[in-house]
């Protein structure tokens, strides 16, 4: 049954899918995106987060380089929001190959990306912790960017065009007719519901799983998903991110996000994109790494290890992995394969996202008869909330929490939690005491109607995502959340079920981790909730 | 220095489990205080976010550290607390009050009553009238209250005129802290008396300076640093000759003990700390080896016993009360928690209320027990005793010294 129709059909709300919506939605097309689960649920929230200087691919790869520290500086100007703009760091430790630098630093040069070196003085007053067997350090345009509010900011802005969303909308079908994409097939995974979206041209965006989509069609697209396998440590190690100054390799690489930090990474190939497992073996791996870095690195706290799949697109011949271009293709499947109706964009970086939807928007454009230009590197992805809003806002937030909360929340919601705390006194408790989340921030969110559990409200506020890893505030907001979800949809708001999937799914992270400061977090929620609270009921 | 060792990084320790905010005696008492684990390690890890912002209730944080006794991890939630407070301060040197200007610089103003002739008479009795006029108020400090009086004799000027017995061969150096240098120089005295008895000479060194607890809680966390550097120095040096530094006031010993390592992470400090000994704790070592001298006392006075919290974050009992039992001396601990005054806080006008009902446990305990005496190491928690219950108090270096006069 045909339900709904758009011009333009994205499938995948990752990075590259939300880019090429808002760039599709502001050249003036009917777009609407979808994706299977929440928001961001492939490698554009299991990634590390870092906005490339470019730094990194100086040697190897100048044209990413160089497209990288173009896009870095495009961002940190239209994501402030989103973006921490930090700088970073290379450091060479006793040990690592002298002779890669000269060629890193003319590189760099050459890509057009700032260094400066350090004195190690300087660069252990900027960064105590960094090893006492520095060698050499650089300083280098890196930033720091969240994937969760990047793509829900691009979504926004999207929206303000005419964009529209679904998520928790899987593709299942393909419709072919005469050799054109007639309509999709999608499964609504709240409801179960199926039914068809028409549209005149399908855009796989599908990341890791642009193979998949792309079989639905029948044709052959060899991406090739590489797992990556990332730690986040309970605090910033750093305040910059820290890179190694040495041929490209795993646990090279320290990102400060927030609260936290994150080390990564590694990369094996891997069948299926949905195998984010992560094993204890890895984290040595990145460990062993990371400590060259920083000596005391076992000393600091883990909080979880996560893991996600780079989309590497794998031309025919060529093999996978680390050395697989980071680049990224677009196919017109109309002149590749002969389908009408359908293009796939696939590879590419989180950084250079914007870039790619703009690059494949020149050629999905003109096939509707459009000729904007792509205006997306123009225009700030979400308007800033006013100093005056978050000043007001100040003796109702608990502290250290308005700027966070504002960035979180955008120029709508922000006054209208404001209101709530201001109004409602009791929703000014803080929910979720690691990462500042108030009540009144928690039911705002609930009440968006992409949220249908505890682990979507996570997303977009952080709940959760600190030192107790959802010990208290799983609890707390389960409750909650599920009396607004309940008033919303039928077959949502059973709180024990989803309190219990909230905290599985923090404990999977955890459960390879489990040794010192993280073993005693763990046997604390377990204390709480199969001792005290008996969440499991009794054996009989 | 360890990672593990620096008050910073034991933030990372905090597995949530909330124990210190069950038992901080401002969070009970005073609501507005949003209570250690989120205020200290919860905070720690989100000061990033805005440089402009801070908590405002910190301020309301007595240092007393009984989260940091509770605390399963070894989080230094207290000295979180006042480094944050430090880097508020530095930040807004306006916002310190005249209360916390004076109320952490009294050891100034004891040297410079020192060096007027009556300077001392003059100011007590300035301090009469003022509190009669009710100036104390105006200026921050809780009228309610009667502050300290100076000494017309310190402890320092005392010493010189003490005969300690010829050819005492064992020496320790007293570190006297500014309460019994300038306010109550007779636990001083007392101390003299039982090291003499004891066979150790007591050595006096005039370069200490206090040891900046008030500092620290003020939030002068240069100065205190100051400070630090100085009297650790000295420890060091008396520490090369195997003399040991004793002091009778529990938040004095905790600081030369614990807390200059927790605030500045410097690995000579950690080393001083060694050398430190809390007076019964000393006393306790050496009645171990059997070398403290015997007395047994007959009276069946009562006494009561406050531990201060300083005392009791130091980790090894209370060294005062088991020794005192030892010798026969009729006292009980009042296990009644904190007195509400930690050092300088309950001297402000705006915690009078939350220290006197902190203090309140503490206060019906010392009423209902009928004891003649409260025995406390600390002197102002002997002033808040004083204050809330009209009990007259004393230092438990004085009992044992008493006991040694029979
Ligand atoms: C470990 C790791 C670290 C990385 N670090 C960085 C970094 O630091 N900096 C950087 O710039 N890049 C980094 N990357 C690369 C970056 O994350 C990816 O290139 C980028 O996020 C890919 O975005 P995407 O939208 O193409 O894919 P995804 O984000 O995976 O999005 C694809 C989406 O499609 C959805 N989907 C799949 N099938 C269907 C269907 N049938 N119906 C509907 N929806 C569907 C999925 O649910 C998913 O949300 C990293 C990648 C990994 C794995
Ligand atoms: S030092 Fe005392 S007042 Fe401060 S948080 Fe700890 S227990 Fe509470
Ligand atoms: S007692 Fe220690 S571990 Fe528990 S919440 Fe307080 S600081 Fe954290």
């Amino acid at each position: 049954m045909v339900k709904d129709k758009a011009t333009v059909v994205v499938v995948g709300g990752g990075a590259t899918g939300v880019g090429i919506l808002r760039d599709l939605s502001m050249r003036g097309i009917d777009a609407l995106l979808i994706e299977k689960l929440d928001m961001v649920n492939g490698a554009s929230s299991r990634y590390h987060g870092l906005l490339h200087s470019g730094a990194r691919y100086a040697v190897r790869d100048q044209e990413a380089a160089k497209e990288c520290i173009e896009e870095n500086t495009i961002l940190r100007r239209i994501g402030k929001s989103c973006v921490e703009a930090i700088s970073g760091m290379f450091v060479q430790v006793e040990g690592d190959d002298p002779d890669f630098v000269d060629p890193w630093v003319k590189g760099c040069a050459e890509s057009g990306i700032k260094t400066r070196e350090l004195s190690k003085e300087e660069a252990w007053s900027l960064e105590p912790n960094l090893s006492r067997k520095l060698v050499r350090a650089f300083e280098v345009p890196d930033g720091a960017i969240d994937g969760f509010r990047m793509s829900w900011q691009n979504v926004q802005s999207a929206v303000r065009y005419g964009g529209r969303y679904k998520t928790y909308t899987e593709l299942i079908k393909i419709n072919i007719e005469s050799g054109a994409v007639k309509s999709i097939t999608v499964r609504d995974n709240v409801t179960k519901e199926e039914y068809d979206i028409e549209c005149e041209i399908l855009v796989n965006a599908a990341g890791p799983w642009a193979g998949k989509v792309a079989q639905m069609a029948g044709l052959d697209c060899s991406v090739s998903p590489s797992k990556g396998t990332l730690i986040a440590f309970n605090q910033r190690i750093s305040n910059r991110v820290v890179n190694r100054l040495r041929k490209p390799s795993n646990g090279d690489i320290f990102v400060p996000h927030g609260s936290i930090t994150i080390l990564g990474t590694s990369s094996i190939t891997i069948p299926d994109p949905e195998d984010t497992s992560t094993s204890w073996e890895e984290v040595e791996e990145l460990m062993k790494t990371g400590e060259g870095v920083f000596e005391h690195l076992r000393d600091y706290r883990i909080l979880r290890v996560f893991a996600g799949s780079r989309p590497l697109y794998v031309p025919k011949g060529a093999d996978g992995g680390r050395n697989a271009s980071r680049g990224f293709v677009t196919l017109d499947h109309e002149k590749e394969d002969g389908l009408k109706g359908m293009m796939t964009i696939c590879g590419g970086k989180f950084t250079t996202y914007r870039l790619m939807a703009e690059k494949f928007c020149d050629v999905l454009a003109p096939k509707l008869g459009n000729t904007a230009k792509c205006r997306t590197a123009e225009e700030d992805l979400v308007p800033a909330v006013s100093e005056a809003d978050k000043k007001a806002a100040r003796q109702y937030f608990p502290s250290y929490g308005v700027n966070l909360a504002a960035t979180r929340l955008g120029t709508e919601k922000f006054p209208e939690v404001v209101k709530t705390l201001k109004e409602n006194p009791e929703t000014r408790e803080v929910l979720c005491e690691c990462e500042n989340v108030t009540m009144a921030e928690v039911m705002r969110i609930a009440q968006e109607p992409t949220s249908h559990s505890v682990a979507d409200v996570r997303r977009r506020t952080r709940l959760g995502m600190g030192t107790c890893q959802g010990n208290y505030c799983a609890i707390r907001s389960a409750a909650i959340a599920n009396k607004l979800f309940k008033d919303k949809l039928e077959g949502c708001g059973d709180s024990l079920s989803d309190m219990k999937n909230f905290l599985q799914a923090r404990w999977k992270g955890i459960t390879p981790v489990m040794a010192g400061k993280t073993l005693r977090e763990a046997e604390m929620t377990r204390g709480m909730y199969e001792v005290l609270f008996n969440v499991n009921g009794g054996r009989r | 220095m360890e990672l593990e060792e620096r008050a910073r990084d034991s933030a990372d320790n905090c597995i949530a489990c909330t124990s210190c905010v069950a038992v901080c005696p401002v969070t009970k008492a005073n609501p507005d205080y949003r209570g250690p684990k989120l205020v200290g390690p919860a905070h720690n890890r989100m000061h990033f976010s805005d440089e402009n912002d801070y908590e405002d209730s910190l301020k309301l944080c007595s240092n007393c550290k009984n989260c940091d006794i509770t605390c399963p991890n070894g989080v230094s939630v207290a000295t979180l607390n006042m480094l944050e407070r430090a880097k508020y301060y530095k930040a807004h040197p306006e916002k310190h009050t005249q209360a916390d200007q004076m109320l952490s610089h009294n050891f100034q103003m004891a040297d410079m009553l020192k060096s007027i002739p009556f300077g001392r008479t003059c100011a007590n009795i300035g301090m009469s009238i003022g509190e009669a006029m009710g100036m104390m108020g105006a200026m921050g400090i809780a009228p309610q209250r009667k502050s300290p009086r100076f000494a017309t004799k310190y402890f320092r000027e005392m010493y010189k005129e003490i005969k300690q017995p010829e050819g005492l061969t064992k020496e320790v150096l007293f570190f006297p802290g500014c309460f019994i240098d300038t306010n109550d120089p007779e636990v001083g005295v007392a101390f003299v008396k039982v090291m003499n008895a004891n066979g150790y000479k007591v050595l006096m060194d005039d370069r200490f300076k206090c040891c900046g607890s008030p500092l620290v809680v003020g939030g002068y966390l240069d100065e205190a640093r100051s400070h630090a550097d100085n009297n650790v120095a000295i420890i060091n040096e008396y520490a090369a000759k195997n003399i040991p530094v004793i002091a009778c006031c529990t938040s004095c010993s905790l600081m030369l003990k614990a807390e200059y390592t927790e605030l500045f992470a410097q690995e000579e400090m950690a080393q001083a700390a060694k050398n430190v000994y809390d007076a019964f704790e000393f006393l306790t070592i050496l009645a171990e080896k059997g070398e403290l001298k015997k007395v047994h006392v007959s009276s069946d006075k009562k006494f009561i016993y406050h531990a201060p919290c300083h005392l009791r974050a130091q980790g090894m009992g209370m060294p005062a009360v088991d020794l005192l039992k030892e010798i026969g001396v009729n006292i009980d601990s009042a296990d009644a928690g904190c007195c509400g005054m930690s050092g300088s806080y309950g001297f402000h006008k705006e915690n009078y209320e939350t220290s006197m009902k902190i203090g309140s446990e503490l206060f019906d305990k010392i009423n209902a027990s009928g004891a003649h005496k409260v025995v406390c190491d600390c002197g102002t928690c002997r002033e808040q005793i004083k204050h809330g219950t009209n009990a007259k108090t004393t230092h438990p270096i004085q009992v044992l010294a008493k006991a040694y006069e029979q």
